[in-house]
């Protein structure tokens, strides 16, 4: 059977075949390789047509833009941007700002993306099963995804609330005097994180739930008849089939980690003390506070290359983890 | 089948263009107000329900009152517009941000419209209140006109007071009557703080707000009025209240340690979790409807004299907004600024109105008759001083916040604080700085 | 045609085993506090004091409850008229998003193209983008086209998505050739096959995707503030945003749980009803 995580090792049925089919005998001969290349290529541009007019004029020009705006500078204030080469890239690494924001990424990267994961696929496996309460369940770790974040921010804003709020309301009266959840430096991100978890894993679970499907009965039927305990099948078999999920989901957790901060926004807009700064809040600041288009211009495209980077290297590590399937 | 996407994008756009272009009889210069929500939701109500009785009273100007989000949100917006080569005809923007706007070239310069109705500039100012003309004129021309505006004031749990054995008709005026008053009322389990006796706002924006309060009540100023260019961290008016600030966490412990924001201060008021706070007199309408206790407010208590900033918005007209739309855009202005509509804004919202004549309508006597409170608030206006404003005024007073916040949460000292904003400070201002006070000749 | 599910005990009895009853538990008292924020706006919402008095975290709701907070919320904005304009944007963009993703993932897990695995990449870029940074040149181009202040110029930027391609890439990838092959050696055409094998059998994912779409555009903010003029074109969260925007200091808890509530009502209605439904059909229609 063919590995889902190698789609492009199979050779598969191309577009242009019927096209090559249909052509007299004594044609074939010669144009076969160049003709089929470039049917190809364009069978497949012409599928990816609509997406790509989309993309290029909502993303790439904005993408043009922003690479135009990182090497301009202004000399002057209230004067017109000029040329400056790498200019801003050496200020934003400069910047304590920016790299306070980078290792605070980092940080909250590690405190969501893996608990995120790991309750997103726990839900999963424990919910697999669709029975009455198990709906309810899944309805229940989904809801967050609903509320909008304006919202989910207020919200939360309110749950950490010092004395009045949810959290000390219930549980600050066993505390000897509640940390301030938003306003204490060293405790503000770790609660970022937690909105962040709370918002996130039920959507992860939902990707999960669908790629628990694709797994075949027989392959666990395999497993328990050779004997493995449920964490050798989880191992063996549920992981590997869940491998194109994983990568996927693992893909958007990423992404997510470094492109939502609209909590950051409403919550604590990277305060107290810059210590829930993130990077591209950093940007934001930049481009609507300093109102240093360059700089922000730089600090998106920094994010940008460390967000693909990470990206490739994920799944192609996944891909080679989980890829070798039964 | 369902819908082609031929068929039903057709659809939408019919949609989009229907309700994008309504049929008008007579030609009327359509005009669009960008508004931020100042302080409660139900002003956006007020707000759109005014600039439609504008379209009603002003035949060939049709104004839409747009909102646009929070202070933030709203300059986004307007920048990203004028980017579009679609720039709203007028703007509340937040005060302090006229003069950054300016030195980007991003406002149009009202002195034409004024000389247009044969005032001058001083003539027209005058009927503002002196506290508020700094933040509207610079280089002599005027660049914004004063909307609505407000100042810190001191809120008391009379109830509590009067529990803790002080006079709630003698509110506290120094610093020492406050740090006394505020140990009276501080309650503790044991360990534990069940009731501060002060709070104070140290989020972003509302610190450096209430740091220029304290700052100006200890005899300092926070930055040059005059020059953009130059702020005053590292002085001792400026030390002397952190370092009181401070020791009201530390050393008194009757302040909570870390930053408290805005609506935390205001939720432990009102649920008689703080005694007394600082908050803006925008909050006296919010107070007033939800408080379950009396309660008394007064100046900010002084240790030097008695002064504070101001907050608030200005009208302003973008750069790019010309001929007929300009006109009518200042026609707005005027109106919303004259006596009879400011007024009412202001009882509407409990902002101050900044027209002076508002205050002699019968109905602002009536008003103020039944509110005292509010005329507390009118009264320190006699006291209060400019909102500061500088080049990239947002990092500058984040680089003084950061610090601050640090001192609060117990983690610097204050000296040392102030020195490091002063010199992140200093390093943000230097591009202007070398462009205008350091630009001399021969260089 | 499709092969039936094979119903046998041991697989289900099997995936119990991986998580034993202790863990069963653990996922009931994480449902509980997952919860907890929403049962909280769902009682704050009717609760009286809508300042935040001492009882105000309080779960337990109150003696008399109010619909003060519902009638100030409703009232502040015109929430009929914003629930239309937030639905037209949701449905159409899905609308043209099922078609893109669907024609764009094909291309990407299926056909061999010079320069795939690059454009893939290049693709994603647009997941990595953040909106403050769009905003400026998206809202230019969105004035040049000729839709500034209207519903199709919110729509507009989000017809390409990246995130359903990478889904529906996924999803086709896991799909066995033979079938396609033995559609092919019927004669059919591109569009045939995608549309007769691969639709129906990646519905999991279309309805994931579906979710996932619709929500984010029902509680998207930002982008509609910009591109969006006109009060009657407003989607909900601008009205919402004129509640929880409190400037200087002021919060009326009880107005926003409750503006909150009316905003994603429709939401959670058509997830409750239809949770069982899309989740049980990626059960039943795993063939894989």
């Amino acid at each position: 059977m063919p590995s889902p995580a190698h789609p492009q090792t199979s050779p598969g049925v191309e577009v242009a075949d019927i096209t090559v089919n249909s052509l007299p005998a004594r044609d074939v001969k010669a144009p076969r390789r160049i003709g089929r290349r470039a049917s190809l290529a364009i069978g497949a541009y012409g599928l990816l047509l609509p997406s790509l007019v989309g993309l290029a004029l909502f993303t790439y020009a904005p993408v043009a833009q922003v690479v135009w705006d990182s090497v301009h500078a202004r000399r002057a204030p209230g004067t017109a941007p000029s040329f400056a080469g790498l200019a801003n890239y050496h200020a934003i690494l400069a910047d304590a700002a920016f790299r306070k924001a980078a290792i605070n990424n980092l940080y909250y990267a590690l405190g969501t993306i893996i608990p995120s994961l790991v309750i997103a696929l726990g839900l999963a496996l424990a919910l697999a099963r669709s029975d009455r309460i198990n709906n309810l369940l899944r309805a229940a770790f989904f809801m967050p995804v609903l509320v909008p974040l304006v919202a989910a921010a207020s919200l939360f804003l309110f749950i950490f609330l010092p004395n009045v709020g949810l959290i000390d309301f219930y549980i600050g009266r066993f505390l000897a005097q509640p940390p301030n959840w938003l306003g204490d430096p060293d405790v503000a991100l770790y609660s970022i994180m937690v909105l962040t978890v709370w918002k996130n894993a039920g959507y992860y679970m939902l990707f999960f739930l669908a790629g628990l499907q694709a797994v075949p009965d027989e392959a666990y039927e395999v497993a328990y008849l050779e004997g493995a305990t449920s964490w050798q099948r989880l191992w063996h078999v549920t992981l590997p089939y869940l491998q194109p999920t994983t990568g996927f989901v693992t893909v958007i957790a990423l992404i997510n980690v470094v492109t939502q901060v609209d909590h950051v926004f409403v919550l604590t807009k990277g305060g107290p003390s810059d210590s829930t700064n993130l990077l591209l809040f950093y940007v934001y600041q930049q481009a609507v506070e300093s109102y240093d288009i360059g700089k922000a211009a730089a600090g998106t495209l920094v994010s940008l290359a460390v967000l693909v980077g990470v990206t490739a290297v994920s799944l192609g590590t996944l891909e080679r983890a989980f890829g070798g399937r039964p | 089948m369902p819908l082609s996407r031929r068929t039903f994008l057709a659809a939408l756009a019919a949609a989009g263009v229907v309700t994008s272009a309504p049929s008008r009889a007579q030609p009327s210069t359509e005009i669009e107000l960008f508004f931020p929500v100042p302080v409660d939701g139900q002003l956006a109500r007020d707000m759109t329900s005014m600039i439609k009785e504008f379209s009603d009273t002003h035949p060939g100007i049709k104004a839409t009152a747009v909102f646009t989000g929070s202070y933030d949100e709203t300059l986004i917006k307007t920048r990203a517009a004028m980017k579009a080569g679609k720039p709203p005809a007028a703007v509340i923007m937040s005060a302090n941000f006229v003069l950054d706007l300016k030195i980007e070239n991003e406002l149009t310069n009202l002195d034409a419209l004024i000389k247009a109705d044969g005032l001058t500039n001083d003539k027209f100012m005058n009927q503002f209140f002196p506290a508020l003309h700094a933040n509207a004129v610079i280089d002599r021309s005027v660049y914004a006109v004063p909307f609505h505006n407000s100042t810190p004031l001191l809120y008391v749990n009379a109830d509590h007071f009067k529990e803790a054995g002080l006079d709630p008709d003698k509110l506290p005026q120094t610093w020492d009557e406050l740090t006394a008053a505020a140990i009276k009322l501080t309650k503790r389990e044991g360990d534990k703080v069940t009731r501060w006796g002060l709070m104070i706002p140290s989020n972003y924006d509302y610190l450096g707000w209430m740091m220029s309060a304290l700052t100006m009540c200890n005899g300092g100023r926070y930055y040059n009025e005059e020059f953009g260019g130059e702020v005053y961290y590292d002085t001792p008016t400026m030390l002397g209240a952190l370092t009181f600030w401070n020791e009201l966490i530390g050393k008194h412990k009757v302040h909570p340690a870390g930053e408290q924001k805005g609506p935390a201060v205001s939720t432990a008021f009102l649920s008689g979790n703080t005694s007394m706070m600082l908050l803006s007199t925008g909050s006296l309408t919010h107070v007033r409807t939800n408080a379950k206790f009396p309660y008394k407010v007064a100046f900010v208590p002084k240790n030097v004299r008695n002064a504070v900033p101001i907050g608030g918005a200005s009208l302003i007209i973008p750069a790019g907004v010309d001929g007929e739309r300009q006109k009518a855009a200042w026609v707005l202005i005027k109106w919303m600024t004259s006596p009879d509509k400011n007024g009412w804004w202001s009882r509407a919202t409990g902002y101050f109105a900044p027209n002076i004549a508002a205050y002699e309508a019968p109905e602002m006597k009536e008003f103020l008759g039944k509110n005292p409170d509010a005329k507390v608030g009118v009264d320190q206006l006699s006291v209060a001083k400019p909102w500061f404003a500088t080049y990239k005024t947002v990092p500058v007073r984040k680089a003084l916040e950061d610090e601050v916040q640090a001192v609060l949460a117990g983690k610097k000292q204050p000296k040392e604080a102030l020195v490091a904003a002063q010199k992140a400070a200093d390093e943000i201002l230097k591009p202007y700085v070398d462009q205008t006070a350091l630009k001399l000749p021969g260089m | 045609m499709t092969p039936s599910r094979r119903h046998s005990t041991l697989p289900l009895a099997t995936r119990r085993e991986i998580v034993p009853r202790i863990g069963y538990g653990l996922v009931l008292v994480a449902a509980v506090l997952w919860l907890v924020p929403i049962l909280w706006m769902l009682v704050a919402s009717v609760r009286p004091q809508s300042f935040g008095g001492p009882g105000m975290a309080s779960l337990i709701p109150d003696a008399q409850p109010t619909s003060r907070n519902f009638i100030d919320a409703w009232e502040a904005a015109d929430f009929p008229r914003y629930y239309l304009n937030s639905a037209i944007i949701v449905a159409g963009i899905l609308a043209v998003q099922l078609v893109t993703i669907t024609l764009a993932g094909y291309a990407f897990a299926r056909v061999a193209f010079p320069g795939r695995q690059w454009l893939f990449y290049v693709f994603l870029l647009q997941l990595m983008l953040v909106p403050v940074v769009l905003i400026v040149p998206n809202l230019s181009m969105v004035a040049r086209i000729g839709l500034y202040d209207t519903l199709l110029g919110v729509m507009a930027p989000y017809f390409a998505s990246a995130f359903g391609t990478f889904l529906m890439r996924q999803a086709f990838a896991s799909i066995p050739r033979e079938l396609e092959d033995a559609a092919l050696v019927d004669g059919a055409s591109v569009l045939q096959r995608i549309r007769h094998i691969y639709v129906p059998l990646a519905l999991p994912a279309f309805l994931a995707f579906a979710v996932v779409s619709v929500t984010a555009h029902w509680n998207e903010f930002l982008w509609p503030l910009m591109v969006i003029n006109s009060p009657d074109k407003r989607p909900l969260t601008v009205g919402l945003a004129a509640f929880t925007r409190g400037q200087e200091g002021a919060q009326s808890w009880g107005v926003i749980a409750a503006g909150t509530l009316l905003v994603i009502a429709p939401l959670l209605l058509l997830f409750l009803l239809f949770q069982r439904r899309f989740i049980n059909s990626f059960v039943t229609s795993g063939i894989k």
